[in-house]
């Protein structure tokens, strides 16, 4: 996977005349600023593991095309987890001309460390001071000139959300990467011993090392070493003359150790903290602070627990309400409009053009199957997207991982993994992504597994369009319910059969943030975009298809086979068993296809009654919890597989959907009994 | 009268003794990078003017009971000790002095402060003191005896973060090492040793902890927490060798 992204860089650099990555801590502005610059779209996140990949674009400047490097954000560049391996790589296999750091004004002196690692494995590197709006409320001043004289950088102050300043920015790194400069003389040293001894292991890599992974240079490899990196002792054991000087650095490293009682990899920690927090004292003044500003009250009343417990339990069932009633208002608009003035004369139009036959009927279904995205998933889709961009933005997801993270390690895993969960309620595929933050492998296959439970938004259009909209919401909330309780039941049990133990929460907490509404309409309309472009046409696709089968009665070959399970054991219409075949693809089309079966099994009713008609209240619950539980569509099985390799993936698949079956016949029974 | 060279290597002995039991001519030796028999040289002129006492462990020296060495180490007089803190103060202060007020950077400050500490009178010492409130460290962090010769004991145990409650302002002691991954990761977030952190909040039920480093706040879990070791105070406190604290002036060519 790497290999393939990194062969994209050489796509790309073959297109640009210079390549240039970006680089920062998590949670300061990077992602908005990489979409400003290239003016395409990555969704910006505002917490950590959302960009694990790379993201690449073109963008040009001064009629220059200039490649972007979007690396992860990371705190460090060390080989301690999967951003900071993925970040290194990215500047190392992918060799751009130069590292664009971008810093938090407001955190300047922890910003600063990864930009002192750039220094060190010899990147020529750009900084700019991000959110200096912010730090300037806060009353924190910073002397741009003076940090670019010391850091021996160019330093440009911006505020990404509005853009400003990233022209500049762009100007600096350009006239840099065209001045060619090799690295000069760092600006910084460290502690006279320790510099000492670095140079020493740098001098032995000069003189016997036959070949320096990556062209480091001396210094970053000895450094490197004496911090004892995993991937380059490594590197260097396989080079000619590498085992002699890997002795030597560990005798080097022990000496450190002996005399300063601690390892040498924290000794360098150290010093760079050290060397950023002098350069913060010469370089920024603060003012007393004033009162706390509204971000921190929220933020105090969010994670203390008397408060914040109840308004986690309000923000829920805000959310409930807002997709319920907002999401129901505009499905009746759109409907309402779809068929006074869409449906029935286009539908009149395709019979007056075609005459009635199988084709032209099949084309209606086609029509139906637009109606059905316009009712169905859109609305709801829409308002949940909303509302998942606000809390992410907001920051509000960091309040509800440090609220749960206890009852998060009864389940496996701790604080962190809320984040992945909670946006898994907006698409499965990019929680599972998230789960490379997770540490250890064992709380990888405990969080997929609950990802994959965790119903996405289309999934709760599901339960919100048909449950909610034609059985009732109390019924729709048991189903939440009941997929709820499965979810914690799953976390329980794994947590008990797997062997190991849960690891611990270290997570930097952000402050609430003003969202941009800007932002929040752009993360949201890339969300809808990848709905209206790939689902819809599926969803069309699938009526027509649908329609084909119907029209010309091969449908009744299909479904017998699926008889016994559908009407025996779940108790509902054989046909809806299509519909949850084909939901494989798009879990939309489960209701989709239903309501367009619906639609041409009951002729002459379009309105929303028309699914009552076609299965009783109870039908369209079973229906929904299948659909809920059983497999993951075929994208989440598809980085499912590419997560946990093929044995996990298949596991997991295989049991949600005799869960689900098993859960849909419990489901059909307690309604017969009733 | 003591001159300069013995002020030197009453200074020198005063900090080897803090950090080791047993001190030796050839530990001191090493330290100040001279030859042994020079120190001896010295060590027993100091003994002479009843600084230090050079004599095999024990208390009643008995010599050689079946070896044939015997081990004999060095130990500060209460007069000798008393001229040491005296030196280590004016030196400390002078640290203070020369960056507080004259802003120079901590490692010429220190070069200068190995001067002027031989220099400094009582009335400018005390002066000096006041005039900078006392300090109660150097800017490397290393505490500065008071006029009396002591050094705030530092003996208090070292508690888990975990233990601790909201609005407790604490320094880290020590992390445990058996996760070497995890202690380098807090490493590079600022978590490492005598680092000040200040609990903001402690989630109830076992949940996690909500610290302030610097600028930074983190969420820590309970089993993170219970690896980090704090005390209240900085410097001392737990077992460790010496210390340096790195100058690391930015600006430096």
């Amino acid at each position: 996977m790497k290999e393939e992204r990194l062969e994209q860089v050489e796509k790309i650099r073959r297109k640009a005349e210079y390549i240039f990555a970006l680089a920062g801590n998590p949670n300061v502005g990077k992602s908005t600023i990489f979409n400003r610059i290239t003016g395409m779209g990555v969704m910006t996140a505002n917490y950590p593991g959302m960009t694990v990949e790379l993201n690449l674009a073109l963008t040009e400047m001064d009629g220059h095309r200039i490649g972007i490097v979007d690396l992860p954000g990371t705190y460090a560049l060390g080989a301690v987890s999967e951003d900071q391996l993925v970040a290194r790589r990215g500047v190392l296999q992918g060799r751009p001309d130069l590292v664009i750091v971008i810093l938090d004004a407001n955190n300047l002196a922890r910003n600063l460390y990864l930009l002192l690692q750039f220094l060190d494995l010899g990147c020529p590197v750009v900084a700019a001071l991000n959110l200096v709006d912010q730090a300037d409320r806060a009353g924190i001043y910073t002397d741009v000139e003076l940090l670019s004289e010391i850091l021996g950088v160019p330093v440009v102050p911006t505020v990404g959300v509005r853009g400003d300043g990233l022209d500049e920015m762009m100007h600096q790194a350009l006239e840099l990467a065209r001045a060619k400069e090799e690295y000069l003389i760092l600006p910084f040293s460290y502690a006279m011993d320790i510099e000492s001894r670095i140079r020493r292991v740098a001098e032995l890599i000069q003189d016997d090392l036959e070949e320096i992974p990556n062209d480091l240079s001396s210094r970053a490899l000895a450094i490197l070493l004496l911090e004892e990196d995993e991937e380059f002792i490594e590197a260097v054991n396989e080079v000619v003359g590498g085992q002699e000087i890997l002795e030597f650095s560990r005798e080097i490293a022990g000496e450190i150790e002996e005399e300063h009682g601690e390892k040498a990899a924290l000794i360098i920690a150290r010093e760079r903290h050290g060397i950023a927090g002098s350069i913060v004292a010469n370089v920024q003044e603060r003012r007393e602070y004033g009162p706390p500003s509204l971000g921190e009250r929220l933020w105090e009343l969010t994670t203390s627990f008397k408060t914040g417990i109840p308004i986690l339990v309000v923000v829920m069932a805000l959310t409930f309400l807002a997709i319920f009633w907002g999401g129901g208002a505009l499905a009746e608009l759109f409907a309402d409009f779809w068929e006074s003035v869409v449906s029935s004369p286009v539908g009149d139009g395709i019979e007056a053009l075609l005459g009635v036959n199988m084709f032209s009927q099949s084309l209606k279904w086609a029509v139906d199957g637009v109606g059905a995205v316009l009712e169905i998933a859109l609305p709801y889709l829409l308002v949940f997207y909303v509302i998942l961009a606000l809390m992410e933005d907001s920051g509000y997801l960091n309040s509800v991982a440090f609220l749960t993270d206890r009852f998060m390690h009864r389940l496996g895993l701790h604080g962190r993994a809320v984040i992945p969960l909670i946006s898994a309620a907006g698409c499965n595929v990019p929680a599972i992504m998230g789960t490379r933050v997770l540490s250890t492998r064992r709380e990888r296959v405990i969080a997929c597994v609950l990802i994959v439970l965790v119903p996405c938004s289309a999934r709760i259009a599901v339960i919100m369009g048909g449950v909610a909209r034609y059985a009732g919401w109390e019924l729709a909330l048991l189903l939440f319910f009941i997929v709820f309780a499965v979810i914690i039941a799953a976390g329980l049990f794994l947590n008990k059969i797997m062997p190991g133990e849960s690891t611990g929460l270290v997570m930097e907490m952000f402050p609430f943030r003003r969202p941009s509404l800007v932002s929040i309409l752009k993360k949201t309309w890339l969300r809808l975009k990848d709905f209206i472009y790939i689902a819809a046409p599926l969803i069309i696709a699938g009526s027509f298809i649908l329609g084909l089968l119907y029209e010309s009665g091969w449908i009744l070959k299909l479904i017998t086979p699926l008889q016994p399970i559908m009407e025996g054991w779940l108790g509902i219409p054989a046909v809806a068993g299509l519909a949850l075949i084909f939901a494989f693809l798009r879990k939309e089309l489960a209701l989709a296809l239903l309501l367009v079966l619906a639609a041409q099994a009951i002729p002459g009713v379009t309105e929303s009654s028309s699914l009552l008609e076609f299965m009783t209240a109870g039908q369209i619950f079973t229906f929904a919890l299948v659909t809920a539980i059983y497999i993951p569509c075929v994208a989440a099985l598809a980085v499912l597989w590419r997560e946990l390799g093929f044995r996990d993936s298949m596991l997991i698949t295989l049991s949600t959907v005799l869960l689900a079956f098993i859960l849909g016949g419990l489901s059909h029974l307690v309604i017969i009994l009733i | 009268m003591l001159t300069e060279k013995m002020e030197e290597y009453l200074e020198a002995l005063f900090k080897l003794s803090c950090e080791e039991d047993e001190l030796s001519p050839t530990r001191v030796a090493e330290y100040l990078g001279v030859t042994a028999p020079t120190v001896l040289d010295m060590l027993h002129r100091l003994e002479s003017e009843g600084f230090i006492r050079y004599s095999s462990k024990g208390k009643g020296s008995h010599k050689g009971k079946s070896h044939g060495r015997i081990k004999k180490t060095i130990t500060l007089t209460h007069k000798g000790e008393r001229a040491a803190t005296t030196l280590v103060r004016r030196h400390r202060l002078s640290e203070r002095f020369l960056t507080d007020v004259l802003g120079l950077d901590w490692e010429s400050a220190h070069r200068e402060a190995c001067k002027l500490e031989h220099v400094i009178s009582p009335e400018v010492e005390e002066r000096l003191a006041e005039m900078l409130g006392n300090p109660d460290t150097c800017p490397h962090g290393h505490p500065i005896p008071d006029e009396n010769g002591n050094i705030k004991e530092e003996t208090e145990e070292i508690k888990p973060l975990c233990e601790l409650s909201a609005d407790d302002k604490v320094c880290i002691a020590m992390v445990d090492e058996e996760e070497p991954k995890l202690l380098q990761y807090l490493a590079t977030l600022g978590l490492l040793p005598d680092v000040d952190v200040e609990v903001k909040e402690v989630a109830p039920f076992g949940g996690p902890l909500l610290i302030k480093v610097g600028d930074t706040q983190y969420a820590l879990g309970r089993e993170v927490a219970s690896k980090i070791w704090t005390k209240k105070n900085r410097g001392g406190g737990a077992k460790r060798k010496r210390r340096h604290r790195s100058s690391g002036d930015p600006r430096k060519k």
